[in-house]
């Protein structure tokens, strides 16, 4: 019995160390090769396609107006983009809203979905919207997004190369000086993007469609049938499903957006617990397909796997931490000491899609940043946070399995628009 | 904050070029410090010496190379061992005297459970200290030092 607890344990720090590794060379891809990237190139003005952008919308008056107001400052020509807003049945002032937008520029249109028909989550509302797209790309942005003006030229441009199926650009936080929230949900997307997303790019792995500020061919969304609305984690889905059809995805760390962040523990709870399901749902959806894939090189597949069961890593380093305190206690031999290394390390690695403290640090330090590195530390709160997400996503996504209740409606999470008061302040900058 | 203004206006980051010679030195430095550990090692055990060159691995694999004047990097590796030997012998000291209050077996399973973490508190905050030291050495000599955030 013992040693098979302690062949657990070793199989556990082998796995977490295998994690740890990753993002170490992910760190040091991003640090010393970054001017490799292959679309750093000038806007091409020659290579312009009509672009369609999904602007999905369920009660969000706060904020829709800022970013349809972005959608007329964009530097793409107007007569090759389209701005579909599908409201999703929404009942506050965000139709009306959009409507006055519509009125005033043509290529913006808004599609109404009904009481009977809407409210059936975003990959239902975006699948609605897809439905009236015309442009050749087909991008998507959520409705608290707030995007650079020269964003699509930059996405754009990686569609000049046949295999690229899909391409997703750089998510930063608007609102990250609110509360330690928001500047810890900063910190995370630092290193989830400026570092993770780069390297993963950089090194020809998967980098993942994060469902906004993204575009997608739409000869591809059209063959692999629009979005899944069954997923928690409709983006990560269609990742692999590129993927599985032989095309790949850029990330642009150039194409810049702001998101508002969540505020309070409260909502990033929500939010992170609909990302886990999501991607533990991917992960038995796809980990089988993947390793048999034949579109797929070796260290593709090795990097999907990882991908696929990262949520699963703050469950496991709990898991090893209690077998190895057990092992300890009633039966220590000397080498547990040294695998017992690996259990704090881990907490500060591929915790949920977060990264480990060197490689939030080592973004923030890209990003030209100098006081953030004094918030590092607490990013153990949100691994404690993490690991019981993820431990209740994964019974949450058992009972639901047990019981067939599948996803119908939207999980999302409230925007409030106190983003609006950076807006200004970004403005002058720009 | 505005990561935008600054980087939407190219498509080039500046490179970061890696500086060899420090990494080369750091890992001297590294080791000139573990051989003192070394003869030390019944007052140092196993989990000090393991810490210790973890924060030794990432900092010198990590900070050494970046930008910024080799004596500070020396500096804070050192200070960050001497923090780090000093994080373990006050918790060594901790848990010699609560021996006497809480009984050797409770002390154990305390320091067993908890013990990762606590290690990994000074790990943490020493090299986000040095990075950041690091930064605003960088910021100051690219003579951008209003960005404040």
């Amino acid at each position: 019995m013992i040693l098979v607890l302690n062949l657990i344990f070793v199989l556990l720090a082998i796995f977490m160390s295998a994690y740890l590794a990753r993002h170490y060379i992910f760190t040091l891809t991003a640090l010393y090769r970054q001017n490799e990237q292959t679309h750093h190139a000038p806007h091409d003005t020659t290579n312009q396609p009509a672009v369609s952008v999904l602007i999905p919308a369920r009660n969000e008056e706060k904020v829709i107006g800022r970013i349809l107001q972005r959608m007329t400052e964009l530097t793409y020509p107007k007569e090759k983009l389209e701005v579909i807003v599908t409201d999703d049945a929404s009942t506050d002032q965000t139709s009306r809203i959009a409507e006055e937008f519509a009125k005033k520029h043509e290529y913006i249109k808004v599609v109404h979905r009904s009481l009977e028909e809407g409210g059936k989550g975003k990959p239902a509302a975006l699948n609605h919207g897809f439905k009236y797209v015309k442009g050749e790309i087909v991008y998507c942005f959520d409705a608290d997004y707030y995007p650079q003006r020269d964003i699509l030229e930059k996405l754009t441009v990686c569609f000049k190369d046949p295999k690229v199926g899909a391409v997703q650009g750089r998510v930063t936080v608007l609102n990250e000086p609110d509360t330690l929230v928001t500047r810890l949900v900063a910190l995370e997307r630092t290193g989830g993007y400026r570092v993770d997303q780069f390297a993963r790019d950089d090194l020809g792995l998967i980098p993942q469609f994060g469902g906004t500020v993204g575009g997608f061919r739409r000869s591809l969304i059209e063959s692999l049938g629009g979005w899944d609305v069954d997923m928690f984690a409709e983006d990560t889905d269609l990742t692999f499903k590129v993927y599985f059809a032989g095309y790949k995805i850029r990330y642009v760390n150039d194409a810049e957006c702001y998101e508002e962040a969540v505020e309070d523990w409260q909502s990033y709870w929500r939010q992170r617990s609909r990302w886990a399901k999501g991607h533990m749902q991917c992960a038995f959806r796809h980990l089988w397909p993947l390793l048999k894939s034949k579109n797929l090189r070796l260290r593709e597949k090795i990097d999907g796997f990882l991908l696929l069961n990262v949520y699963f890593v703050p469950i496991l380093v709990g898991l090893a931490w209690i077998l190895g305190a057990t092992l300890f206690l009633i039966y220590p031999p000397s080498w547990i000491k040294i695998l017992w290394v690996f259990v704090p390390l881990s907490i500060y690695s591929s915790v949920g899609n977060f990264a480990p403290f060197f490689e939030v640090g080592i973004g923030a330090y890209l990003d030209g940043r100098e006081r953030i590195y004094w918030l590092i530390p607490l990013l153990a709160l949100t691994f404690v946070f993490n690991m019981l997400i993820c431990t209740k996503a994964l019974m949450d996504l058992c009972v639901s399995k047990i019981t067939g209740k599948k996803r119908h409606g939207w999980t999302k999470t409230l925007h409030n628009g106190r983003g609006n008061c950076y807006i200004s302040n970004y403005n002058k900058f720009e | 904050m505005f990561l935008l203004a600054k980087s939407g206006q190219g498509f080039r980051y500046p490179k970061v070029r890696p500086s060899y010679l420090h990494v080369s030195a750091g890992i001297c430095v590294a080791a000139i410090m573990l051989f003192i550990y070394f003869p030390l090692y019944p007052i140092l055990n196993e989990s000090a010496l393991i810490s210790v060159t973890i924060f030794n691995f990432l900092f010198i694999f990590l900070l050494f190379p970046l930008e910024g004047p080799l004596f500070r990097k020396v500096y804070l590796l050192v200070a960050g061992n001497i923090v780090g030997l000093a994080w373990h012998f006050i918790k060594s000291s901790f848990g010699a005297t609560s021996v006497f209050y809480l009984g050797a077996d409770t002390l154990k399973i305390i320091t067993v459970i908890i013990g990762p973490i606590i290690d990994l508190v000074w790990i943490v905050s020493v090299w986000s200290l040095g990075l950041s030291m690091l930064a605003s050495t960088k910021r100051r000599n690219e003579g951008d030092g209003g960005r404040k955030n």
